[in-house]
This record gives C-alpha cells, sequence and structure tokens, in this order.
C-alpha cells in the first residue's frame, strides 16, 4: 500500500513538473521544474527497490547539474532571444512559439504511435517476473558489481569524467585576443 | 502490485516531452533540458526492467553509468554554452552555424 | 600447423598499430615513420603469405574454411533472433584476397617512401596508407556484413583523405568530397539491405546467410511488393555499385586521381573499388536467389564499354588508368552477373596486380617529368626504360594479349558471356552484354596502346608546349630537343623502380592458369595444376545447414566438410554455365578466337594512328563524338540540369516551403510568405545551380549529392531531430516489424 501511494505521488510529480519543463515561457522556472521531475524520478526508483540510484539521482541530478543548469542560465542571462540570423530558417523566438510546438508535439505523437506499435509486436514475449514485496538493500551488491563485473566501464567513466573535467574548464576559460 | 507497464508509460512520456523540449525551444540551455529528460527516461527504464525482468542489479548499475555520463554530458554542454555566449552574446540555436558551408 | 586467432589477426591489426603510432606520434619518428608503416604492411603480408601457402599446398580440403566467431551482443527475445557476431571467416578465396592485398599493398607503400619523399604531407599520407591497407585486409577477414560494413566505411573515410591530400587545392577538395558524397548513396542501400537481412534472418554472418538460404527461409517473404531476397540482394548490389564506381554511380572514381599517385594505386587496384566486387562475390548465392544476376551483367556491361570509349579521348595520363579501372570493373561485375564466378574473381587479382603496376609506372613518369598531359610527353622510352618495361607488360596484360593475366581472366568472363548471351536460353535482348563486352576489349586495347605510344614512343615533346600532337612537329624521333637532357635518366633503384619490376612479373599469365590460347583448349598445365580454378568456386549453400561455430579461440582441425544428405537447394536465378553443356564449349572457342583478333586490332589500330601516323587520330575524323566523350558523356551535367534543376526543383520548393512556413515562424500574410519562397528558392537556384553551371566545365563538377544534401543538411541540428524519429518511425511502419 505505501508503495502504491509512493508510486502515485512520484508519478505524478515526475509527470507534471515534465509538462511543466516543456510549457513554461520562463527558463528559470523550467530548471526549477526539471528539479521536482528529477525528485519524481527518484522517488520511482525507491519504489523499484533501487535506494541507491535514488540517492545518486538526487545527490548528483538534483544537488549538481540543476545547480550548473541555473548558473548556465543565470550567467546567459535567461531572456527571450530571437536570432538574427537571416536564413531559410530564421526568426524563433528562444522558448518557441505555438508553430514549434506543434511540430514538436507531431514528432512526438509519432514517436509515441510508434513505440506503441512496437511495445505490442513485443507483448507477451518478455518473461516478467512474480516479484516479491522485500526491497534489500542494494549497496554493498552494487558495489561489489562495480568492482567485479563492471570494472572496465567503472574505470573509463572516472577517465571521461576527468577528460569532462578538464575540457569544460578549457572551454568555458575566457581568452584575451 | 505496480507494474512493469506503468513505468514504461511514464518513461515513454518522460521521453516525449524531453523529444518536445528538444524541437520545440531554441534556446541552447533549454534544449539541454530535455536531452536531460531523455536520459532520465532511459535511466527510468533501465531499473525498471532489471526489477521486473532480469532480477539482478545490472540495469541499476547502467543507471548509475547514465548519471555519470550525464554529469559529464552536462558541464561540457554548459561551458560550451558559455563560451558560445561570451562569442555571440545569444543562445538562440540558430546562430549556431559558424560550420556552415 | 594449427590456426588460432594469433595466427590469423596480426594480419588486420599489424597495419592498425602502424596508424595508430603514426597517427599520435608520427611527427617525432625519423621519416615521419614510413617505414613504420611498410614494416606493418609487410608483416601483415608473411601472415597471409603463410595461409596462403597452407591453402595452397592442398593443406585443406578445397571447400574448407575457418569460422571463429563470438557474439559480440545478442537482443534475441521470444522467437525473434537479433544478434550480432564478430569474427574471422577464412576460406580460399580470402586467403587469395589477402595475399594479393597485402603483397599489392607493401610495394605500393615502398613506392610511396619515394614519391612522397621531401612532401609536406608525408606524415599525413604514410597516417592514412596503412588504416587503408588495414581495413581492406579487415573487410576480406570479416564473417559477416556488420563488420564488413564498419570497414567498408573506413576505407570510405580514407579514401575521402587520400584524395583530398592536398586539401588546399579546390579540385582535390572537391574531388574528395565527390568520392565520399556519391559512395554514400551506395552505402545507405547495403545498410538497408544489410538491415533488411537482419530482420529476416536474424544475424548477418555469411554462414548464417548461406544455410537461411539453403534452408528457404527467404521463400514466400515479400518486402514492399517485391521478394525479399530480390530486395536484399538489390540492395546490397547497389552499396557494391557505389563503391565498385558502376554505371550510374561512377562519377567519382576519374576524380579520385587527384589523390597523389600511389594512393591512387591503392584505391583503384588492391583496395577500395575491389570492395564491392568482393561483397558480390561473397553474397552471389544470395543474388542468384533474388535472380537479379541479369541487371548485374548488364550494368557491368555499360559501365566496361562506356568508360572504354570515355578513355580513348583522355589526354590526361592518370585519367586513361582511371577509365580503364571503370571499364575492367565492369568486366568484373559482368564476371559475376555471368556466373563466372571464378573468372571474375580472378580478374581481381590479375586486375589489381596490373593496375598496381600501370599507377605506380604513371607515377614513376610523373615524378621524373613533372608532367602528366600525354601531349606533351612523348619519347620517355630512352629515360625511363624500367618503368617502360614494366608498363609495357602491363598494358599487354590489360589489353588481353595472350600469354599474359588479363588475358587470360578477360578470356574467361568474355567466353562465358557469349555462352550467356547467346547460348544459355536466357532473353534475347542480354546478347548486349557480350557485345559490348567484346567492343570495350577492343577500345581497351586500342586507348592503352594509344597511352603507351604518346608516352614512350614518338618524338620527346616534353617542353615544346606550342605542340598539340597533331603529328606536324619534327618527324625525326630521336632528334634530342634542347630541353630533353633536363630529364634524369632512370638507375635501377630499390623504392621506384623495383616495385614496378616486381609487379610485372605477376603480369604473366602462368601464374594464373595455363591458357595459351583460351579456355577452351590450348591449356599448358593441364587441369589439375589450374589451381586458381580448383581453390575458388561460388559458396555451395547446402554445406552451411548445421554447422557448430567455433569458439573464438578455437584451434582448428582440418576434416573435410562434409555435405549432408540431403539437397536444400532453392534456386531460381541464373546461376552460371552449366558445364555439361557441349555449347559452353563452342562458346569459350569462339571467344577465345574473337577477344585475340579483337585485341591485335585494337592494338594495330592505335599504332598505326599513333605511330605510322596513317590514320588520323580521333579528335580529326570525328570531332563531335570526341567532344561528347571528352565531357564524359556529360554525366555531370545530367546530374546537375536535369536531375537537379528538372527532378527535384518540386522537392526543393516542397522543403523550402515546410522550412519557411510551418516549421519557421508562421508568416504574417499568406500571399507574401509564398512570393517570398519562391523568390528565395529562384534566388538560391540563381547563385547555387546556375552560377555553377555558368562556370566552365569542370567548376560546374559541384554534384547532386552535395547539393542534395545541402537541402536537408541545413545545419539545424532540431530539423536533424525531427528527421531521425521521422526517419525510424517510418522504418519501422513501412517494414513492419
Amino acid at each position: 500500500m505505501f508503495l502504491q501511494v509512493l508510486f502515485l505521488l512520484s508519478a505524478a510529480l515526475t509527470i507534471g513538473c515534465g509538462i511543466a519543463v516543456a510549457v513554461t515561457r520562463n527558463l528559470m522556472h523550467s530548471c526549477v521544474f526539471l528539479l521536482g521531475t528529477l525528485i519524481g524520478i527518484a522517488g520511482l526508483y525507491a519504489t523499484l527497490g533501487a535506494d541507491f540510484v535514488a540517492v545518486t539521482q538526487i545527490m548528483v541530478y538534483v544537488g549538481g547539474i540543476v545547480i550548473l543548469m541555473l548558473f548556465a542560465v543565470m550567467l546567459t542571462g535567461g531572456k527571450d532571444f530571437v536570432s538574427r540570423a537571416q536564413n531559410l530558417l530564421g526568426l524563433a523566438p528562444s522558448m518557441g512559439n505555438k508553430w514549434t510546438f506543434a511540430l514538436g508535439g507531431l514528432v512526438g505523437v509519432v514517436f509515441i504511435l510508434t513505440n506503441i506499435k512496437l511495445m505490442m509486436s513485443v507483448a507477451g514475449t518478455l518473461p516478467v517476473k512474480t516479484i516479491n514485496n522485500e526491497l534489500p538493500s542494494t549497496v554493498s551488491e552494487i558495489g561489489h558489481l562495480l568492482v567485479k563485473d563492471h570494472v572496465l566501464a567503472f574505470e573509463l567513466s572516472s577517465v571521461l569524467l576527468l577528460g569532462a573535467l578538464v575540457g569544460a574548464a578549457i572551454i568555458a576559460r575566457p581568452r584575451k585576443q | 502490485m505496480v507494474s512493469l507497464t506503468s513505468y514504461l508509460i511514464i518513461s515513454l512520456f518522460l521521453f516525449v516531452l524531453g523529444l518536445v523540449v528538444m524541437i520545440a525551444r531554441k534556446n541552447i540551455v533549454a534544449i539541454l533540458l530535455g536531452i536531460e529528460l531523455i536520459l532520465n527516461a532511459a535511466a527510468l527504464n533501465f531499473v525498471a526492467y532489471s526489477r521486473y525482468v532480469t532480477n539482478n542489479l545490472d540495469g541499476h548499475v547502467f543507471s548509475l553509468f547514465i548519471i555519470v555520463v550525464a554529469a559529464a554530458e552536462a558541464a561540457v554542454g554548459l561551458a560550451i554554452v558559455i563560451r558560445f555566449f561570451q562569442i555571440k552574446e545569444t543562445t538562440h540555436i540558430d546562430e549556431a552555424t559558424q560550420l556552415r558551408n | 600447423m594449427q590456426y588460432t586467432v594469433g595466427s590469423i589477426a596480426p594480419i588486420f591489426l599489424a597495419p592498425v598499430i602502424a596508424f595508430v603510432i603514426n597517427a599520435f606520434f608520427g611527427r617525432k619518428l625519423p621519416r615521419n615513420g614510413d617505414w613504420l608503416a611498410c614494416l606493418s604492411v609487410f608483416i601483415s603480408f608473411v601472415f597471409s603469405a603463410r595461409i596462403f601457402g597452407d591453402f595452397f599446398f592442398g593443406q585443406f580440403a578445397t571447400d574448407f574454411y575457418i569460422h571463429k566467431a563470438f557474439t559480440w551482443f545478442d537482443l534475441s527475445y521470444g522467437t525473434h533472433i537479433f544478434k550480432v557476431d564478430m569474427g574471422i571467416y577464412l576460406d580460399n578465396m580470402g586467403a587469395i584476397m589477402l595475399l594479393m592485398v597485402s603483397g599489392v599493398a607493401t610495394l605500393i607503400h615502398i613506392f610511396s617512401t619515394w614519391y612522397m619523399d621531401h612532401d609536406e604531407r608525408h606524415g599525413r599520407f604514410f597516417t592514412f596508407l596503412p588504416l587503408f591497407t588495414s581495413a581492406m585486409l579487415g573487410l576480406v577477414l570479416s564473417d559477416n556484413l556488420f563488420s564488413l560494413f564498419i570497414f567498408w566505411e573506413i576505407m570510405g573515410f580514407c579514401s575521402y583523405s587520400l584524395i583530398g591530400i592536398y586539401y588546399e587545392k579546390e579540385k582535390a577538395g572537391d574531388a574528395s568530397l565527390k568520392a565520399f558524397m556519391t559512395t554514400r548513396v551506395g552505402d545507405v542501400f547495403l545498410l538497408l539491405g544489410i538491415v533488411a537481412l537482419w530482420m529476416v534472418i536474424g544475424s548477418v554472418s555469411y554462414v548464417d546467410i548461406y544455410s537461411a538460404i539453403a534452408q528457404g527461409k527467404f521463400d514466400g517473404q515479400m518486402v514492399l511488393g517485391i521478394s525479399f531476397a530480390t530486395f536484399t540482394a538489390l540492395c546490397i548490389f547497389l552499396g557494391a555499385m557505389g563503391k565498385s564506381a558502376q554505371f550510374p554511380l561512377h562519377v567519382w572514381l576519374p576524380d579520385a586521381m587527384m589523390g597523389p599517385t600511389p594512393g591512387s594505386a591503392l584505391i583503384h587496384a588492391a583496395t577500395m573499388v575491389t570492395a564491392g566486387v568482393w561483397v558480390s562475390l561473397r553474397m552471389y548465392p544470395l543474388m542468384v536467389l533474388g535472380d537479379i544476376t541479369w541487371f548485374i551483367a548488364v550494368i557491368g556491361a555499360i559501365t566496361a564499354f562506356g568508360a572504354a570509349t570515355i578513355a580513348m579521348v583522355q589526354t590526361d595520363i592518370k585519367a586513361v588508368l582511371a577509365y580503364s579501372t571503370l571499364s575492367q570493373l565492369g568486366y568484373m561485375i559482368i564476371g559475376v552477373g555471368v556466373g563466372s564466378y571464378n573468372a571474375a574473381f580472378m580478374h581481381v587479382i590479375t586486375h589489381a596486380f596490373f593496375k598496381a603496376c600501370l599507377f605506380l609506372s604513371a607515377g614513376s613518369i610523373i615524378h621524373s617529368v613533372h608532367e602528366q598531359e600525354m601531349p606533351k610527353l612523348g619519347g620517355l622510352r630512352k629515360y625511363l626504360p624500367y618503368t617502360h618495361f614494366a608498363m609495357m607488360a602491363c598494358t599487354l596484360a590489360i589489353a588481353g594479349i595472350p600469354l599474359f593475366s588479363g588475358f587470360v581472366s578477360k578470356d574467361r568472363i568474355l567466353g562465358d558471356a557469349l555462352y550467356y548471351g547467346f547460348m544459355s536460353g536466357q532473353n534475347p535482348l542480354l546478347a548486349i552484354v557480350p557485345i559490348l563486352g567484346f567492343a570495350g576489349a577492343g577500345l581497351t586495347a586500342f586507348y592503352m596502346f594509344r597511352m603507351m605510344f604518346l608516352t614512350f614512343y614518338g618524338e620527346n615533346r616534353t617542353h615544346s608546349h606550342d605542340d598539340h600532337g597533331h603529328g606536324h612537329a619534327k618527324k625525326d624521333a630521336h632528334g634530342h630537343d634542347d630541353h630533353a637532357h633536363e630529364i634524369h635518366h632512370e638507375h635501377l633503384d630499390l623504392r621506384s623502380n623495383v616495385p614496378l619490376l616486381l609487379l610485372s612479373i605477376f603480369t604473366l599469365g602462368f601464374w594464373f592458369s595455363g591458357n595459351i590460347v583460351g579456355q577452351g583448349f590450348g591449356n599448358m598445365f593441364g587441369a589439375k595444376n589450374e589451381w586458381f580454378k580448383i581453390l575458388v568456386e561460388a559458396p555451395k549453400v547446402e554445406k552451411f545447414v548445421d554447422r557448430q561455430k567455433q569458439a573464438f579461440t578455437s584451434v582448428d582441425s582440418r576434416e573435410q566438410v562434409a555435405l549432408p544428405a540431403a539437397s536444400y537447394h532453392h534456386q531460381s536465378g541464373y546461376a552460371g554455365p552449366n558445364p555439361n553443356d557441349h555449347k559452353l564449349h563452342t562458346a569459350h572457342v569462339i571467344g577465345a578466337w574473337a577477344s585475340i583478333f579483337i585485341a591485335f586490332t585494337g592494338v594495330f589500330i592505335a599504332f598505326l594512328m599513333y605511330i605510322r601516323k596513317s590514320i588520323k587520330p580521333l579528335a580529326d575524323t570525328f570531332p563531335g563524338t570526341t567532344a561528347l566523350l571528352k565531357a564524359k558523356y556529360n554525366f555531370d551535367h545530367f546530374y546537375i540540369d536535369v536531375l537537379i534543376k528538372q527532378g527535384l526543383l518540386g522537392l526543393n520548393r516542397f522543403l523550402a516551403w515546410l522550412d519557411m512556413g510551418i516549421y519557421d515562424r508562421y508568416a504574417i500574410d499568406g500571399v507574401a510568405s509564398v512570393n517570398r519562397v519562391i523568390f528565395k528558392a529562384s534566388k538560391w537556384f540563381d547563385n547555387v545551380v546556375i552560377d555553377a553551371i555558368g562556370v566552365d566545365g569542370t567548376g560546374v563538377a559541384v554534384n547532386l549529392f552535395n547539393l542534395v544534401l545541402r537541402i536537408v543538411q541545413s545545419g539545424k541540428i532540431q530539423f536533424y531531430f525531427i528527421m531521425l524519429v521521422m526517419v525510424l518511425a517510418s522504418y519501422i511502419w513501412t517494414l513492419n516489424i
């Protein structure tokens, strides 16, 4: 019962904030709504028994990435820029207008229909197991997996993070003429 | 009991919302937000499948890696956005045409 | 000796390692690491030679093959099989091909160290050369279409880099783009074919495809209204057409000579263009099942003849060679089409040797004289004796003179084509295949000897620019003019001449077969020693049924492959001549005499025209035809004027309307918007198309694909997202997964 309630709350938070991210006119608000979506997903992780992933989600995404996004928005002003480019695709406002949203919605509908078609063809062939309600802690087992089965990916991701760190610092560094 | 399908539907919705954001918005930061939504949808799928189908923790590990990659991607992406803003004084994606011709 | 992965993988890995080292540390190595590239390819050659030796000296049964694979990833669910294997597939054909590719590539590498000496792009050149070689070797070794496709694309990229190595020259840059974009059209079809095979069979491994053919898994499968086998065979052949530069997609190959000559030698002889023929040979059972062999034969015949006619009037020595490559590739494709599997593959090998040698000789001439227009050459025999010798041997081979390798392979193809066109009971219209084939053979002899006579014989015109070779110059062939002594007399040198001479040894026919006069008779060795004919045969699909996959790390045993008792054969198309038909022998005899006669006629006409000068050159006799040929049948113009202007105008307007009217900010006023669309479209046409066409011939070489892609690739990343989703959706909805 508790899981159902948690699931419903998290799902509502996720979808609601997701829609808000998509339609808000203000980029700053959009970022804040993204925060809600990510917290909702962390809740969904919790209902799936993925405690470690849920906590990581909150720490990295909510505590890190979204803050980074907010910084970026503030540094770039978050204004409603209009492109001055004189080409075939000319002057759309920065946050989109009804036509861009119509196009996006169209593509989304196509995607959903395609996805439903695909899932229908697979439906029933997946061996869905009946699961018990126990949600044991996954932390130690994930730790073992990371240093045993997935050790190569683990090390590679550390290299990736280092590269991203250095790359971001070099790219964003202001340079003189 | 909550079924696998409900998770898949939530994930599908998140993915489509991310797609819409990526197509409809013209601000590069907003497009990055859309990418985050899509990555989260994928990660949610992994965890859901790992609970309902494979019954092991590989999906969890995979979504951890997705989070790592997303963090790296956000850092580099935002650095590029800021650099772009310093040069062009805008974040409109249609202005990013330096590689054209 | 037993085969483990460790004894096969170095063939492919050694050049890759050389590439990596040269790419990152090449500048720090002495001589930019060219010795490393040579060494790595030589290592490949040694390993290939060992494998070839084992296969050649009968270590294995003739239909033995080595197949080691591991499953890279497996996404099967339920009854759907969807997996990707990676591995090595090696049979007789592969062993021969490996030896040829690595051997020719080694000699080309050695020659390049001389040719590219003191060039500013020396290091860059020696970075891409080993990668190119390794991609081809990997393609030959790969056991499935997916890894083949990966190597295929690496080769496309390498050829792009090698053609455009002097990227600051506008023509070189355009040529490299053209090569990349044109082959890309074929690549899309190849990928489509691969995906389609995946859908039905669930695997793209050769062995799985063969056994699926044998078991009739293709029967009754329809896609888009045509039989599934036809669809996939056609898609794969279209891919091969792009890579092997067959008729509608041939426009890139002649321009590919903009790169350094050894690079062209590698592209034209050993690697790039043979990949297309290779994949058609590997997928030959599928082509037969899909019944498209007639299409293959016709395309090959058109290419063979059309390219030969264009080659007759070219004045650039490399252009003549480039068109002769096109023409010879046409013969290989004819060979595939008429079911002459063994001869088609033999022509790949013989052609690789003599064409590599011809290009290297041309490189030697260009490097010594710094001139590649034939009217400004002539009389070089005295200065470049070794080059002359090597080039003469190759010219005799390509012209189809008996005792030389080109005769052996081309005569087989033409003999089978003759049978195919007139005696096999096919559609009588297919008689066009042997007719065009024989006509092209005569033209080949003519234009190759024209090139020889203009370059090496007659008076030296190296520095007399007022003379355009119309025969009104000094008759005295021995009259040195004042500048002739500036050409350095050639000395025997390990890096410049010896590769040529080594390659020219393999233009002798008896290396490949004992035919003196022709296929039907006059055999020197006897059938027992016709090793090529024994080793290479079209894959028998039945033997692949129920074969267990060997583990990737296993050691190969030498057991004979037993054919299963039950016959699974599902044949629908023309699968080669029936060896028991007595008419076949007649066709071979007629074909042999005809090809000997035609070759000598071509040589004789060239002799009369350019040595005796008793016949006027073509340009004087048929000025109109010559102009048409010089314009290469106006293909470049056709692609721009007709296809783009007429055909794609509507599409372009539609896309522009989509871009501006819908996707963009909606126009305030409908009429104004429409006006603006038309105005912009016409302005775009004014600037790009009409201006570009207004410039003279070479300037117009902006090609179709470039322009189409410019419309689609608007540089708007969001447009790409939409396209991505739409293409994905259209795939899923049309193919009904």
